[in-house]
């Protein structure tokens, strides 16, 4: 009888502890996996306080120094330059593909257009090809209009791939749009364009700054066109990580410095890229 | 405005842009292929070549030795991403605590500038001072002394492990909405039944993320396809021609040798083979939407 009852207790008790054996080995590869993944960042970020004499080395334990910072800024480096230009080159490409792509948008999502629906998934297809074969004829092109190294250069060829993925992912908000509003708008009297300012351009801020989010990392992040066309005037952050590697040897405190300040604004919008840039990339890949 | 005048005015930005920033490029660049042009010898084409420049390609040791390296780079790096994209999304599909939290800082690599990356891993993987180098050489004590990025075999696999390192956090995002949306029925009815993990995710799960997998598949073999900036900050090709993938090769083409007719049909024969998959995934895309 006894025997009986240790039995059924016994059954559910290893169960149990089997279970909580399992979660424990899956919430240490849990665990795991993210040093794995976040380590290398945040060795990165660590380089960039260390004393130059340090940074090549295993240290953990180091005197943190604002000195790497100071050499970033000074010459031959430039950093404050380089930041500039990101900035602009970036700040620029927005503001022109965000209007540009919500007007393509809205008329690809409430039109019919000869070649139905397929033009705008052309449009998202020719991002499948390399960008070399863009580079090579813009090369050429800024070449002979002496705009070799300017900030408009960069911001035109960045527009070759905002624009297209920027319309695609706001086409995608129109979509999921009702018509109804625009149309009670419109019955009201406000013209088609009216009822798109006022009415549909609104609601679709999420849709919007999803495609911005998006174009914001895309474009701050963007190495080579910037390594073709540029050399020395309008360099951006991404292609200055390549001067620290210098005669002498590698600067790796200076790349580390230079690398902070691309990851900072990542890091203060991580929740906005992780809830938009994802989203956005997640959209235009699986529909 | 009449609305059929307004669509095409809505429209005409973005085609204006797209055609100087994509269409005219793509047409320009398929016109060079065609021509003999070396930009250090001469400002302006030098003549037409028809299609020489490709049966030149197709007989360059050159050329077919980095589209065998593109492959070789390709493969195990669409392969591993997708598994490991798939363990981790498994892993972390739940919406526990540290599951969301380990999520929300997965992302922050991906959010890096591919760039930034490539030149940090060989920050790390230096053999005096990286920090990855040392953990590799601690689990592999047998490793030869020589640093890892001068080895041919150990360069390609450390360009491969940064890859997967880069885009598996993507991928595990795209698989775990795929499995939030899996129907709860059949797997609960084959827990019932006794079925264990792996033979429920092998039998009753593989299959109904078919459709996201192969779209999974497809996008990472272009985006392994033109995969550049790690090459360029990693490994530039080397050591030799190592991890001379083709998109490397017709950069330095183009923009070392200045050889733009030559870079412009190399250029065009692997656009050839990506617009093949870009289709392929268009179709996907379409049926997966209808």
């Amino acid at each position: 009888m006894t025997a009986h009852v240790d039995l059924s207790l016994a059954a559910p008790l290893t169960k149990a502890r089997r279970r909580r054996g399992q979660h424990g080995l899956r919430n240490a590869a849990i665990v795991l996996i993210t040093v794995v993944w976040v380590l290398p960042v945040l060795w990165i970020m660590a380089t960039a306080f260390k004393p130059p004499s340090e940074a090549a080395g295993l240290a953990l334990w180091f005197a943190p120094t604002l000195a790497n910072l100071f050499a970033s800024f000074d010459v031959p480096y430039l950093l404050g330059s380089r930041l500039l230009n990101s900035v602009l080159v970036t700040a620029g490409t927005l503001a022109i593909a965000i209007p540009v792509s919500t007007a393509a948008a809205y008329a690809f999502s409430r039109f019919r257009f000869p070649g139905g629906s397929a033009a705008p998934l052309v449009l998202l297809a020719t991002q499948f090809l390399p960008p070399v074969i863009i580079v090579i004829p813009l090369f050429v092109v800024f070449r002979n209009l002496g705009m070799l190294d300017t900030r408009l250069a960069l911001v035109i060829a960045n527009l070759s791939f905002v624009v297209p993925y920027a319309t695609w992912m706001i086409k995608g908000f129109f979509d999921a749009l009702p018509v109804d509003m625009e149309e009670a708008a419109q019955i009201d009297g406000a013209s088609r364009l009216m009822a798109l300012w006022s009415v549909v351009v609104p609601v679709a801020v999420p849709g919007i700054a999803t495609a911005a989010i998006f174009s914001f990392v895309v474009s701050w992040n963007e190495f080579f066109y910037a390594l073709v066309l540029t050399r020395d005037h309008a360099i951006t952050l991404p292609v200055a990580l390549m001067s620290a590697r210098t005669e002498q040897g590698d600067a790796w405190e200076i790349m580390a410095t230079m690398g902070l300040f691309i990851i900072a604004p990542m890091l203060v919008i991580s929740r906005f890229v992780q809830r938009y840039f994802v989203a956005g990339l997640v959209s235009g890949a699986v529909r | 405005m009449k609305d059929r005048y307004l669509k095409y005015a809505l429209l005409a930005p973005a085609l204006l842009v797209c055609a100087a920033t994509l269409f005219y490029p793509l047409l320009q660049s398929l016109i060079y292929s065609t021509q003999d042009w070396n930009l250090g010898r001469s400002p302006a084409p030098e003549g037409f070549a028809g299609l020489a420049n490709y049966a030149a390609l197709l007989a360059d040791p050159d050329f077919l030795g980095s589209a065998k390296v593109t492959l070789i780079f390709t493969l195990p790096s669409v392969l591993l991403t997708i598994v490991v994209a798939m363990a981790m999304a498994l892993l972390l599909a739940d919406n526990g605590r540290l599951q969301v939290n380990a999520r929300t800082l997965l992302v922050i690599p991906f959010a890096m500038s591919p760039a930034l990356i490539g030149i940090s891993w060989r920050f790390m993987l230096n053999p005096e001072f990286g920090v990855a180098d040392a953990v590799v050489r601690w689990f592999l004590p047998g490793l030869d002394a020589a640093p890892i990025l001068s080895d041919p075999v150990l360069a390609m696999a450390a360009l491969i492990a940064v890859d997967v390192w880069h885009w598996a956090p993507y991928f595990m995002l795209t698989f775990i909405g795929a499995l939030a949306a899996l129907p709860r029925d059949t797997v609960d009815a084959a827990q019932v039944d006794g079925a264990g993990k792996i033979r429920i995710f092998f039998e009753i799960m593989l299959p109904q993320l078919w459709p996201v997998l192969t779209i999974a598949i497809l996008l990472k073999t272009i985006f392994s396809l033109k995969m550049l900036d790690q090459v360029v900050t990693m490994t530039a090709g080397g050591p030799g021609v190592a991890t001379d993938t083709l998109p490397h090769m017709i950069y330095t083409t183009a923009f070392r040798f200045y050889d733009i007719g030559y870079a412009s049909a190399m250029a065009w024969l692997l656009a050839i083979v990506m617009m093949g998959l870009a289709m392929l995934y268009s179709r996907f895309v379409m049926g997966g939407s209808k």
